[in-house]
């Protein structure tokens, strides 16, 4: 983890600002209020960021191939976080997946990271826990 | 002759004058005899008078001989009047009369014994009556019967007599010997009487027996009857059964109490002294403690007898079976509230953390928005107070969760019912009967008969009377110089219904009287109960009052009154407010 990045960043001076392509952060959460919240924090970061409410149609988005990082829900009605992790692995889609989740389940989130998972977030969690996550997903 | 010979020539010719002689000498023979006859004529006179003399006295004679007979007329009447009434007796009397010779044959039948078998004399003569009796009751019948004739007694049996109509009844047959006075038996005489009515009450008796006696051994209860003042017991098989007396042994009440559980001996002797007190119906918990060491748990129910209040009858059940297997499921359940207890924490707690982390999510994702919208140059105030909007609202919407969760573990609405205190109470002392039993303290339930009806949320009322039952069994709990004893008795005072819970525990430290019902006093909270203030507060709600004294012995009596149904409705609203003191205690 690079400090001085990380203070940069709480500051609003975002190094990737100057760049005209801004990695697209994809969320999949069934909470609204995450869907809300989450992509501005996002843009804040300097990524580009969208959100999806149901794993179901992020898979069938056509931003899923510009998607450089998926921050996603584990328990969502219909396809489950760890449903969509699977599926894409099965396509050999190799995106980083930051799994962030209400629930502390220790088996879940053994579950996530043995299957791939970039990092694993309990909500609440910070936005420097968030963006340091972030950081060591994404390949510079 | 001499005339009709006087106009004949001839007369008298040789034979006439034979003849004429003849007479002649007859002649003189007559008159000789004329003379004898005067003098006969003198004695035959006299014959007359004394003839006539001796006809009188015939005559008198025969006057009494006239009214001897007529005197034996009567007396023969009499005796056939006197016979006709014997043979009315013989033949009214509700039972046949009969009479064998004394080798055995009949020699008479009363006529009812010919009427009701329809056998004529004929028929019946000698052994023709033997096809009166039914096929299987005739053997026996006629082996004893010679038996009799050759012992020469008296006897009775028990044989079914056929009826004109086909049908067989029971008789009882009663048989005895005439003798003369040289000992010798000259006639029989017996009866026989129409039974069946018996008969079949004896079966049906006989039968019902059986039933009570099988029903009391299968259901290990036992029956007794007690007369307080003259200390007679009688006890139905099942009774020595389960106290293990030798069956049909007098039993006294220093027996009984010899195999009493010397822990409630106690309750033994006190159940003695009210009894002779006549106190009325008792009901008892008690414990024996059998030679070889074993327990078991008893349930007696006694009542005074309606027609002889000095006697008591009542039932004992072995209950041990019973409160073996509810200790044993009460075990279970206890460790099974426990598991269920920690899991349903732990899914609490998870739902909770899950239903709170959320919004608290979006809360701390929205307020670091915010921050750094603020922060940059220029600060995106618009995207600040956009973002400073969500945290405000989630935040609501967590304290929407915070309520939400409230609602659904208080309670949601007061039922009002109509209760029977007794009845509740039972239910509470049913269930916490093990509890009891294993704290070693006995129960005694004291109801009031006929308690008016109460309306009351019963959940609640059952919650504070389980409260009370815990608290003195657990004031108890140290007691060991004397009886841990719990009585839970019921009462009408006014227009209140009572009920009271004592306890003969360590009682009450003068500074704690005052402080029991305060919140959170209690040392102790095992999570089932609920403490003395929300049962104050409950009781409160439902118009009563709960309030502790001390006994004048050791311990403490718990009571609390709530208001008869025929009081009117209660405060919904007062019911409410106890939900949610028991929510904010929680």
């Amino acid at each position: 983890m690079d400090a001085s990045f990380a203070l940069a960043h709480c500051f609003g001076m975002d190094p990737r600002r100057s760049t005209p392509e801004r990695p697209l952060v994809s969320v999949v959460d069934d909470d609204e209020s995450v869907r809300e919240s989450l992509p501005d924090l996002l843009r804040e970061f300097g990524f580009e960021a969208i959100a999806f409410s149901r794993a179901e149609d992020f898979l069938s988005s056509d931003r899923l191939s510009q998607t450089k990082c998926l921050v996603l829900d584990i328990a969502m009605p219909g396809m489950s976080g760890l449903d969509l992790q699977q599926e894409l692995r099965r396509r050999r889609e190799s995106i980083p997946i930051i799994f962030i989740t209400g629930q502390k389940d220790d088996a879940n989130r053994e579950l996530a990271l043995r299957q791939g998972a970039a990092h694993f977030l309990y909500k609440p969690f910070s936005d420097i826990s968030l963006l340091n996550a972030l950081d060591l997903a994404i390949p510079q | 002759m001499i005339v009709v010979g006087s106009d004949r020539a001839d007369f008298p010719g040789q034979t006439e004058s034979l003849l004429l002689s003849v007479a002649a000498n007859q002649a003189s023979i007559g008159l000789r005899e004329a003379g004898l006859l005067r003098q006969q004529k003198r004695i035959a006179d006299e014959l007359d008078r004394r003839v006539a003399e001796r006809t009188a006295e015939l005559a008198s004679t025969n006057r009494e001989l006239a009214s001897e007979i007529i005197e034996r007329k009567l007396a023969e009447e009499a005796l056939r009047t006197s016979e006709i009434k014997l043979r009315q007796v013989i033949d009214t009397i509700p039972t046949l009369a009969w009479c064998n010779l004394p080798d055995g044959p009949n020699e008479f039948l009363s006529k009812p014994w010919h009427d009701y078998t329809g056998l004529s004399p004929e028929e019946s003569h000698g052994w023709g009556w033997q096809v009166a009796f039914h096929p299987e009751d005739l053997p026996p019948l006629m082996k004893r019967w010679r038996e009799l004739l050759v012992s020469g007694e008296g006897d009775e049996m028990e044989a079914r007599l056929r009826r004109r109509d086909g049908v067989y009844r029971w008789f009882l047959i009663r048989v005895q010997p005439l003798r003369n006075n040289e000992g010798e038996i000259i006639r029989w005489y017996g009866t026989s009487t129409d039974i069946e009515d018996r008969r079949v009450a004896e079966e049906r008796l006989a039968r019902n027996e059986a039933f009570l006696a099988e029903g009391q051994h299968l259901s290990r209860t036992g029956s007794f009857s007690w007369c307080v003042n003259s200390g007679s017991i009688t006890w139905s098989e099942e009774m020595y059964r389960i106290f293990e007396f030798e069956e049909g042994t007098n039993v006294t009440l220093e027996e009984i109490g010899s195999r009493m559980h010397p822990e409630d001996l106690r309750i033994f002797n006190e159940m003695i002294e009210r009894a002779r007190a006549g106190v009325g119906d008792f009901e008892y918990e008690h414990r024996l403690l059998m030679p070889d060491g074993t327990v078991k748990h008893l349930h007696l129910i006694a009542h005074v007898r309606g027609d002889n209040p000095g006697e008591y009858i009542g039932a004992v059940q072995d209950v041990t079976q019973r409160r073996l297997s509810e200790q044993a499921l009460s075990k279970a359940r206890s460790e099974l509230a426990n598991v269920a207890r920690v899991t349903s924490l732990g899914v609490l707690t998870a739902s909770i953390a899950h239903e709170v982390n959320q919004p608290l999510s979006g809360i701390i994702t929205n307020a670091s928005t915010c921050l750094r919208m603020l922060s940059a140059d220029p600060p995106n105030v618009d995207g600040a107070c956009e973002t400073a909007r969500r945290t405000i609202r989630d935040g609501n919407r967590a304290s929407d969760v915070i309520s939400r969760l409230r609602t659904l573990y208080s309670k949601k609405e007061p039922t009002l019912e109509s209760i029977d205190l007794n009845d509740a109470a039972r239910e509470v002392t049913a269930m916490s009967s093990t509890e009891i039993q294993r704290a070693g303290v006995s129960l005694r339930q004291d109801f009031a008969e006929s308690l008016p009806l109460a309306s009351a949320d019963r959940v609640q009322i059952q919650q504070v009377i389980l409260n009370l039952i815990r608290n003195a069994t657990e004031a108890m709990s140290t007691v060991d110089d004397r009886a841990r004893e719990l009585i839970i008795t019921t009462e009408l005072q006014g227009q209140q219904v009572l009920l009271s819970v004592k306890d003969s525990g360590v009682g009450l430290a003068p500074e704690a009287a005052d402080k029991i019902f305060e919140a959170f006093h209690s040392t102790k909270n095992d999570g089932m109960g609920i403490g003395l203030s929300v049962s104050r507060s409950i009781i409160e709600a439902h118009r009563g009052r709960l309030w502790a004294t001390k006994n004048d012995g050791p311990g403490v009596t718990f009571s609390f009154t709530i208001p008869r149904r025929s009081e009117g409705a209660i405060d919904v609203e007062n019911l409410t407010n106890v939900d949610d003191r028991k929510a904010d205690a929680a």
